[in-house]
């Protein structure tokens, strides 16, 4: 058989790259090179569009975001509660797919469908009521718990809270891309480690668990991104406080532009988290790169 | 026999998480079911004790609920349809033809994923502004019209229909557009409904960018109206409930709907990505 040869390119081929590639060149220009060029140099600037201020300040706004002790509290809370809601995510999701995915199991996808309810949910209307279920009058919580806390004014709580409540909305992501995961596994592979006497526990540890190491990057690298600009349910929920207990990076941002309207500041402020979310994702493909 | 007890305590540890998973849910309807005497009493039942559905209405009558539902309804389908569109169509070029730069171009589509909203809205809010868009429905459809999580993962899946197709329609004389209205679109099902769910979902809660060029009551979004109906009637309880169920109902119905597809089509890309 000899390769037939085709005309390599008609002229709706040529049409229709050339008009997707120019509005897409457009688009991502007007929405996204040039905003980012333009917070870039306000970066540099005050800037507030009320008083219609706009003066050079050279690093002045990067100095005050390292100096700021605001931003070092919600650095840290960034990252407590970051660490701590990709571990729940990444333990739950690994170990509820694994249970679903067991012969013992009828019902998969009634499982699956059930725990990735609350992704799907929108995060300000979760934020309401899982802020109802705090609240020390009606709240379910206090009610099963028989206390009566006030979750979210307690300095000591208030962050745990707010990460239990991440946690309850997002578990649901990691069981599906671990399923996904399992699914694919050869199961040639399995089937002879069985074979050659292999307990489930090393079945698990030594040839499940490697393979699915991409699929943790995955989840990781994905949660790490979106934590980090995570501030919805701070905004519902507890606008930072008590006191700063629950500020995170993003929220700052937030409250920086559209509250205090310092423009130029918040620019800087997002640059920095642009740099620190870049660090973060290279540091996870790094260590999971050395390990193997 | 132990295989039989390993089964059902497997079985009743993956209900109880489920439980657990779905309370929230069923305590916020029935609580929007209660009068405000009943959801603040000592003595609690999960399931109302006196079923009214007054809370529905009176939270109409002191806030234009609907009005809010309707236009975030409009929106929320008009970028959804839109961003299905050039999503699969970029993700066609993208995947399916060869040209100098297509490796660039889909590179920095990959990136702008990685690009934190904050760094973008300040100069998108200043631009809308210069543009005049402040207060109409062009500020959330335009900058919206893209998606280059959309891009990617249509990109995965078109990949994934082989050339031939293609090629022996290309033979049989149809032109690109046919070729991917009657061909590509239909094929890419399980991939548009996984970014349809998730793009419903992101354009239905999206909280801040309606909230800031959106200025006016009647135009404004279900996200925002919900929050300053909080800020209002923060006490009225079985109202609060009442908007949050309905401010949940639409993207439950667009997941049950999508659900069997969206979970291949999103297990898919993943496994590819």
């Amino acid at each position: 058989m000899f390769k037939k040869s085709y005309p390599l390119q008609s002229k709706s081929e040529i049409l229709l790259r050339n008009i997707v590639v120019a509005v897409m060149v457009v688009f991502f220009s007007v929405f996204l090179i040039a905003p980012i060029v333009i917070a870039f140099a306000g970066s540099f600037h005050e800037w507030n569009p009320l008083s219609g201020t706009y003066r050079f300040l050279g690093l002045e706004n990067y100095k005050n975001v390292f100096t700021s002790q605001l931003f070092g509290t919600s650095m840290i809370n960034t990252v407590i509660f970051s660490v701590v809601v990709i571990i729940f995510r990444v333990g739950l999701g690994l170990g509820i797919a694994c249970a679903i995915n067991s012969v013992l199991i009828k019902h998969k996808s009634f499982f699956r469908a059930v725990y990735y309810m609350p992704v799907v949910t929108p995060m300000v209307a979760v934020a309401f009521v899982w802020k109802f279920m705090y609240n020390p009058q009606i709240g379910v919580i206090n009610q099963i718990l028989g206390t009566s806390i006030n979750w979210l004014k307690d300095p000591n709580l208030a962050l745990p809270a707010v990460i239990v409540m991440t946690i309850w909305k997002d578990f649901g992501y990691a069981v599906v891309m671990y399923m996904a995961g399992l699914y694919s596994l050869p199961m040639d592979v399995m089937e002879a480690a069985k074979v050659d006497g292999a307990s489930s526990w090393q079945n698990f540890r030594y040839i499940t668990l490697p393979l699915l190491k991409p699929m943790t990057l995955f989840v990781v690298i994905t949660s790490i991104i979106s934590y980090i600009q995570a501030y919805v349910q701070i905004l519902i929920m507890t606008e930072g406080g008590p006191g700063t207990a629950t500020y995170l990076a993003s929220y700052i941002i937030y409250d920086e532009a559209f509250v205090k309207y310092n423009f130029g500041y918040a620019s800087a402020l997002s640059f920095v988290l642009f740099v620190i979310t870049a660090v973060f994702t290279w540091l996870s493909f790094r260590v999971s790169g050395t390990e193997s | 026999m132990k295989r039989k007890i390993s089964s059902i305590g497997l079985n009743v540890f993956l209900l109880v998480l489920g439980l657990v998973t779905v309370y929230p849910f069923i305590w916020m309807l029935s609580s929007s079911f209660k009068q405000n005497k009943e959801i603040m009493a000592l003595e609690q039942h999960l399931l109302p004790q006196q079923f009214i559905i007054e809370n529905y209405i009176n939270m109409n009558a002191h806030f234009n609920f609907i009005r809010f539902f309707g236009n975030s309804l409009l929106i929320t389908l008009v970028t959804t349809v839109l961003v299905l569109y050039t999503s699969t169509i970029c993700g066609f070029v993208l995947s399916k033809y060869k040209f100098k730069g297509r490796d660039l171009l889909f590179g920095f589509v990959l990136s702008t994923m990685m690009i934190p909203w904050c760094v973008t809205i300040i100069p998108k809010y200043s631009m809308i502004q210069a543009f005049g868009w402040m207060d109409s429905y062009a500020a959330l459809i335009i900058p919206a019209a893209f998606s280059g999580f959309g891009i990617f993962m249509m990109k995965q899946h078109i990949a994934s229909i082989p050339d031939e197709i293609i090629e022996a329609a290309r033979i049989d004389g149809a032109n690109e557009f046919y070729i991917f209205h009657k061909i590509i679109f239909p094929m890419a099902k399980n991939g548009i409904s996984s970014i349809a769910i998730f793009q419903f979902l992101w354009a239905w809660e999206d909280y801040l960018w309606p909230y800031l060029v959106i200025n006016s009551q009647e135009k404004q979004l279900l996200a925002v109206g919900l929050k300053m109906f909080n800020g209002q009637y923060s006490t009225d309880y079985g109202a609060l409930f009442a908007a949050t169920t309905i401010s949940i109902i639409p993207v439950l119905i667009i997941y049950l709907f999508f659900q069997k597809r969206f979970i291949a089509g999103i297990a898919a890309s993943a496994v590819k990505g």
